[in-house]
C-alpha cells in the first residue's frame, strides 16, 4: 500500500519551504523586536539592554503564537488534504492559539484591575505555549510540504 | 495545573515527530502506515499518550508539592482513550472519502492522510486532558 515515490517525497533540505518559513518567523517574530529595541536604545543613547524575557514580559509571545496559528490554519485551508484532516488540524491549532493568546489577555486583565501580576509567570507561560504553537505549526508546514509533493505527482 | 506546564514537553515531542519526518522521510511514515494496517497504531498511541500524560501530571504535582487528585488522574487516563478512539473513526471516514474520490495517486494521498492524522491525534490526546483539567479548575474556582 505504501506507494510513495522516494525521490518526490523525500524532504529535501534545500527545497523545503518550511525552512524559509522558520527563518521568517524567528527573524520577524523574535529577533526583529529585540534588535529594534536595542537600536532604539542606541539612538536615544540609553544603557537599556533588555533580554527577550523583558521585552515579552507581559505575555506578548502568546499573541505572536495566536497570529502564527492563524497563518497555518490559512495554509491548511488552502491545502488539498481531506476536509476531515483540515478540520482536525484547524481546530487543534485554533485551540492552542487561543490558549496562547489567553496568557496575554490574563496578563493585561491583571495589570488593568490591579490583581497580583507576575511578569516571570506571564513570560514562562507565553514562552511555553508559543513554543507549542511554533512546533505544531512547523510540523504542519512539513506535512503540507510533503502532501503538496504527493499531489503534484 | 497551568497549561504551560505540559506545553513545553508537548512542544519537544512535536519537534521530535517533525525531526523524524525530515530525517527518515520514508521509514518513519512507512512505520506509521504499517502499524495502522496491523491495527496496532491506536493501542500503541493510547499506551504512549496515557504514559506521557501521567508522567507529566506526576512531575507537575511533585514540582508544586501537590497531592495528585483522583478525578484528574481518571481524566488523564480516560480522555486520551476517548479522543484516540473517536479520531480513529474520523480517520476511517477520511480514508473512505479519499479512496472513493477517484483522485490521482490515491494510495500515496491515503498514506499522507494517515501520517497527518496520527500527528494531530497524538498532540490532541496529550493536550486535551490537561485542557479539561484546566477548565475544571476554572469552573471550580468560580463555584467556590
Amino acid at each position: 500500500m505504501f506507494a510513495l515515490d522516494i525521490q518526490a517525497v523525500n524532504a529535501d533540505w534545500t527545497s523545503a519551504k518550511w525552512l524559509l518559513w522558520i527563518a521568517l518567523y524567528l527573524s520577524f517574530g523574535l529577533l526583529a523586536p529585540w534588535a529594534m529595541t536595542r537600536a532604539w536604545a542606541h539612538q536615544h543613547q540609553s544603557a537599556l539592554r533588555p533580554r527577550l524575557s523583558q521585552i515579552f514580559q507581559n505575555g506578548e509571545l502568546g499573541l505572536v503564537g495566536l497570529m502564527l496559528a492563524i497563518s497555518v490554519i490559512w495554509d491548511l485551508q488552502k491545502s488539498e488534504y481531506n476536509s476531515y484532516t483540515v478540520a482536525l488540524g484547524s481546530v487543534f491549532l485554533a485551540l492552542i492559539g487561543i490558549m496562547a493568546g489567553w496568557v496575554w489577555i490574563e496578563a493585561f486583565g491583571r495589570r488593568s484591575i490591579g490583581i497580583r501580576f507576575r511578569p516571570d509567570r506571564a513570560w514562562r507561560d507565553s514562552r511555553n505555549l508559543a513554543l507549542l504553537v511554533f512546533s505544531v505549526a512547523l510540523v504542519t508546514e512539513i506535512l503540507l510540504d510533503r502532501f503538496a509533493k504527493v499531489t503534484a505527482l | 495545573m497551568r497549561l504551560a506546564d505540559p506545553a513545553g514537553t508537548l512542544a519537544y515531542l512535536s519537534l521530535i515527530f517533525g525531526l523524524l519526518l525530515v530525517s527518515c522521510p520514508m521509514a518513519f511514515p512507512r512505520m506509521i502506515v504499517a502499524s495502522w494496517q496491523n491495527a496496532s497504531l491506536t493501542p500503541i498511541m493510547i499506551l504512549f499518550t496515557v504514559s506521557v500524560n501521567l508522567g507529566l501530571y506526576l512531575t507537575v504535582a511533585h514540582r508544586c508539592s501537590a497531592k495528585p487528585g483522583i478525578i484528574a488522574s481518571a481524566c488523564l487516563g480516560s480522555t486520551p482513550v476517548f479522543v484516540l478512539a473517536s479520531l480513529n473513526f474520523v480517520l476511517q471516514a477520511t480514508i473512505s472519502h479519499t479512496v472513493s474520490g477517484n483522485l490521482p495517486n490515491a494510495l500515496a494521498r491515503v498514506n499522507e492522510e494517515i501520517v497527518a492524522h496520527t500527528y494531530f491525534a497524538l498532540i490532541a490526546a496529550i493536550f486535551g486532558p490537561f485542557l479539561l483539567i484546566r477548565l475544571g479548575q476554572q469552573l471550580h474556582k468560580h463555584d467556590s
